[in-house]
């Protein structure tokens, strides 16, 4: 099986602090992985240094075996890593289509400066061709002409993983995506990233405090505390674990 | 005397020097720290503040003859803290919640009209050549030795005490008492503040009172060390008091004092030493000359460039700012069809009937303003790429359009170059220059690369402008700097009437690429970093190139609009029209009025250019009354109305930080939208 994404021996210290603890995980193609942890356990400094974000202390990030490491971030989303942010992050002033048109853009590199002088830097049916089909296969596309300031969150939520498809990304890094919805909301939500994921093929980690939407979606999960790695396995070995419930301080109900 | 070593001596000498002016930049530092913790406001207008007191300190003493210590009271304790309230309850009570940049962009609107205000109310002229004295009596006369090498006036050890005194006050209070602790939670969110009972609107007044005092009590402090009292030399004061709170990185109070501290002795060292070697080394001569006045400002820069603390540091945001509605949508998003088709067909008349009253009725005057307000309103379009476009605030705008003016400048005057293929050239070289100083500011965050643009501008014109090569080696105001008007096969431009034609070509091309840059690749990548950076680069965009290109695009207008304005006025008046300060008025007309489209940069160009004659000399209501003779007698008003309205208009943009021409289409969209609506509803 190819990983299309494998950190191994991750480690960072904020100011002595362990953050992270020779910490390693990997995502093989077409795969769905979570990561989950209580609060404070380094899963938002792991995303940040797989993504780019944070230079780790120790560590090798891979993508599709190649080292990754001293890429910046707009570098490695080129490469194939999307993501989505846990506190929504969309372009102000700028409709649904719009935010797909550009990162569409941004894939092919056609925008050159010169194209844009004489006229040519608009997008082309071809494009917006493309962009409707994801916001089709999103169920978004009656909010194609929308400016993003009057959507609801679930839906919001729905234009960065649109956003995130148009790069086209063999991993896709989801950043607790049901934090601020509900439980329908999730549930909406849920169904759609595995629905598209069906379609398009790609691997996904997802970073999340709900379990259940882990339960539901991942097929294995990592599990984080203090820093450190304290179990990993198919998602139902996992969250069956005593370790991992008492990290939780507490039980929960696998559905 | 303990230290007999020339060189120890020296520099012992320079550091007791640099103490005193040191302590009053300390002192100034403090209170702009405070208002920026207090407030998140970067006031850079706290050196006009200064200058009002010192101004009033010396009408109150020198000229109504009051005794010192009334004057103090006056200047210091009385108005200083009143101007701080002022500004608060006016303008910055209502932008506690908006952008930095907005606020950055009101501070720079105070700096250049407060002076203006107060010159005008206090009927206040600068005095040149008359000795202003300080606080105590015989403050320069009276001289002190503790040491044998330097000998402090008691001006000096007055500088000193104050500094003290302040520095402990202000300890005091944060350690001591509930307005400081207040303070300190104001700064951290002031509607959570509000939540748990304290009135935030009270501690954020008192904190403008405050520190408004500290800046006019170093206002007075100082003024004894200029030869007159002028509001430039106190906008470079608050330069100096920028740079000090920068190495504390404007959030520590402690930092801020040694900042203060060591920039007065870093200066004074500096001048003790370069002579000495400039005397050795020929080569460092030029810049001996030119460099000392720009030290402040190259020292400035160093440390954003180089202190890599400070680009990372994020601006101070209210962690409730997220409950805010977010920022309405472009009105012409929202505008009814109809109204965009109404509208564009009165602004084709609007433009096709001034065309024609100017073409056939104007006379050279008249015709050399249109002209002016033409290319102003072409150099108004690299704002809107830079600030409208990129979301960054350049204030070094005025440099740019100056490397273009100079660029025509030498390639007619050494190589008999036709000017417009010169123009070019500079806008060329503009674009390089502006891409070489993206390079190093880039990792700046808003504020801080706005101030290094400044410091960037403020170099140019104390050190570059002085060379042979730049400015013509001529001083003054650089009236030396002939410019041709340009000569295309048989058109001659310099006819008034050709040259109009040439600069309202010139600007709807630049209008053109604008617009298409905006639409294209370049405009939408840009406006995904201004939505967010993080998002952007996660979708692959490189903040950094699309900077770099903003910049080039932005700096290459600037330099044509700079060439074309040196034609018209064929000289090229770098003082006149593109000093610094000069580049700070047009970024606070153009964010004022509009900086997100092109419409809003030529009214902001026309406004520049033409309010003055029209409005304040009063043709506009002579030819609505048709005859000079009839115009009400308080006609012409004087130019310092167009200052006042400037700081008002600053005022008015708090309030509307869209800018106000958006703002008035938007009203009129939702105006017009809903009389459509009910017309359909009743249909």
């Amino acid at each position: 099986m190819t990983r299309v994404l494998e950190a191994s021996g991750m480690s960072v210290a904020f100011a002595g602090i362990r953050a992270l603890d020779n910490v390693s995980v990997s995502v093989a193609a077409a795969e769905r992985v979570g990561l989950i942890g209580p609060n404070g356990a380094g899963k938002t400094t792991l995303f940040n240094c797989l993504l780019g974000i944070l230079r780790p202390d120790a560590g090798r990030v891979l993508l599709n075996g190649v080292d990754v490491g001293g890429w910046p971030a707009h570098r490695r989303a080129r490469a194939g890593m999307g993501r989505t942010f846990q506190r929504v992050e969309l372009f102000a002033d700028t409709t649904v289509r719009e935010h797909l048109l550009i990162a569409e853009r941004v894939r092919n590199g056609t925008g050159a400066f010169w194209k844009d002088l004489i006229g040519r830097g608009r997008p082309t049916p071809d494009e917006v061709a493309v962009c409707d089909e994801v916001l089709e296969l999103l169920g978004i596309a009656e909010l194609a002409d929308k400016p993003v300031e009057s959507l609801s969150l679930g839906q919001s939520r729905l234009v960065e993983v649109g956003r995130a498809l148009m790069t086209g990304p063999q991993v896709l890094l989801l950043d607790e995506p049901s934090s601020g919805l509900d439980r329908d909301e999730t549930q909406v939500l849920a169904d759609t990233l595995r629905a598209v994921q069906d379609t398009r093929g790609y691997a996904v980690l997802l970073v999340e405090h709900d379990v259940s939407l882990v339960a539901d979606f991942t097929e294995r999960t990592y599990v984080l505390d203090s820093g450190a790695l304290i179990a990993e396995g198919s998602t139902a070995d996992v969250l069956a674990d005593p370790a991992v419930r008492r990290a939780y301080l507490g039980s929960f109900e696998v559905t | 005397m303990i230290l007999a070593s020339g060189f120890f001596e020296d520099l012992f000498r320079g550091i007791l020097q640099g103490t005193p002016p040191g302590a009053v930049y300390a002192l100034i530092a403090l209170g702009f720290v405070l208002t920026y913790k207090t407030s998140g406001v970067f006031n850079l207008a706290f050196g006009a503040q200064a200058y009002i007191s010192a101004a009033m300190y010396f009408k109150v003493h020198s000229v109504w003859g009051w005794p010192k210590w009334a004057a103090l009271l006056v200047s210091v304790f009385v108005l200083a803290p009143l101007v701080g309230l002022v500004l608060e309850r006016a303008i910055f009570r209502h932008l506690r919640t908006a952008s930095a940049v907005s606020k950055l962009v009101v501070t720079i609107g105070l700096s250049v009209a407060l002076p203006e205000i107060f010159n005008w109310a206090a009927r206040f002229s600068a005095v040149a050549g008359r000795q202003i004295t300080g606080i105590v009596p015989d403050g320069a006369g009276v001289y002190y030795d503790p040491f044998g090498v330097y000998r402090f006036n008691r001006d000096e050890l007055a500088m000193m005490a104050v500094a003290l005194a302040g520095t402990l006050l202000l300890a005091a209070l944060f350690r001591f008492t509930m307005m400081g602790l207040s303070m300190r939670a104001v700064v951290e969110s002031p509607r959570m503040t509000e939540l748990s009972g304290i009135n935030a609107n009270r501690v954020s007044a008192f904190a403008w009172a405050l520190s408004s005092t500290f800046a006019g009590m170093a206002g007075v402090l100082i003024a004894p060390r200029f030869n007159s009292l002028s509001s430039g030399d106190y906008f470079t004061l608050v330069i100096i008091a920028v740079a000090a709170a920068a190495t504390g990185l404007l959030i520590s109070l402690p930092r801020a004092l040694l900042g203060g501290l060591g920039l007065g002795w870093f200066i004074a060292v500096f001048n003790t030493f370069l002579p000495g070697l400039a005397d050795d080394h020929t080569w460092l001569r030029p810049f001996q000359e030119n460099l000392t006045p720009s030290l402040p400002f190259v020292v400035l820069f160093a440390i954003l460039v180089l202190w890599r603390a400070v680009g990372r540091q994020r601006e101070a945001s209210d962690p409730l700012a997220g409950v805010d509605p977010p920022p309405p949508a472009l009105a012409a998003l929202e505008r009814h069809p109809k109204l965009t088709l109404f509208t564009r067909l009165f602004g084709v008349f609007f433009v096709t009937v001034v065309g024609l009253v100017v073409w056939f009725r104007a006379d050279v005057l008249w015709m050399s303003l249109v002209t002016k307000a033409v290319i102003i309103a072409l150099i108004y379009l690299s704002v809107t790429v830079i600030t409208g476009m990129g979301g960054q605030i350049s204030l070094c705008q005025g440099t740019f359009a100056a490397i273009g003016g100079f660029t025509v400048f030498q390639m007619a005057d050494r190589f008999n170059m036709s000017v417009l293929a010169a123009a070019l050239i500079g806008a060329a070289l503009a674009a390089v220059v502006g891409a070489l100083l993206s390079l190093p500011v880039l990792r700046l965050g808003g504020v801080w690369l706005a101030i290094a643009t400044l410091a960037f501008a403020f170099f140019f014109d104390a050190v570059m402008v002085k060379f042979s090569w730049v400015g013509g080696g001529s001083t003054a105001l650089l009236t030396g700097t002939q410019v041709p008007r340009p000569l295309i096969g048989p058109i001659d431009f310099a006819s008034d009437r050709a040259f109009l034609v040439l600069a309202v070509v010139a600007l709807v091309v630049v209008s053109v690429v604008v617009i298409q840059l905006r639409e294209g690749t370049i405009g939408r990548t840009l406006a995904a970093l201004r939505g967010s950076e993080v998002a952007a680069a996660s979708i692959g965009i490189s903040a950094a190139r699309a900077r770099i290109v903003a910049f080039a695009v932005s700096a290459a207008i600037a330099g044509l609009g700079g060439a074309l304005l040196a034609m018209h006025q064929q000289n090229v008046n770098y003082a006149l029209n593109f000093a610094p300060i000069v580049a700070l008025f047009w970024l606070v007309v153009v964010v004022a009025l509009g900086s997100r489209t092109v419409e809003g940069a030529i009214q902001a160009g026309a406004a520049f250019a033409l309010f003055e004659p029209l409005i304040l000399q009063g043709e506009l209501l002579g030819w609505i009354v048709r005859g000079e003779e009839r115009l009400p007698e308080f006609f012409p008003l004087s130019g310092n109305w167009r200052l006042i309205l400037f700081g008002l208009m600053a005022m008015q943009f708090a309030r509307h930080p869209e800018g106000l021409v958006e703002h008035g289409k938007r009203r009129s969209a939702t105006r017009i939208n809903g009389w459509l609506e009910a017309r359909e509803a009743r249909a």
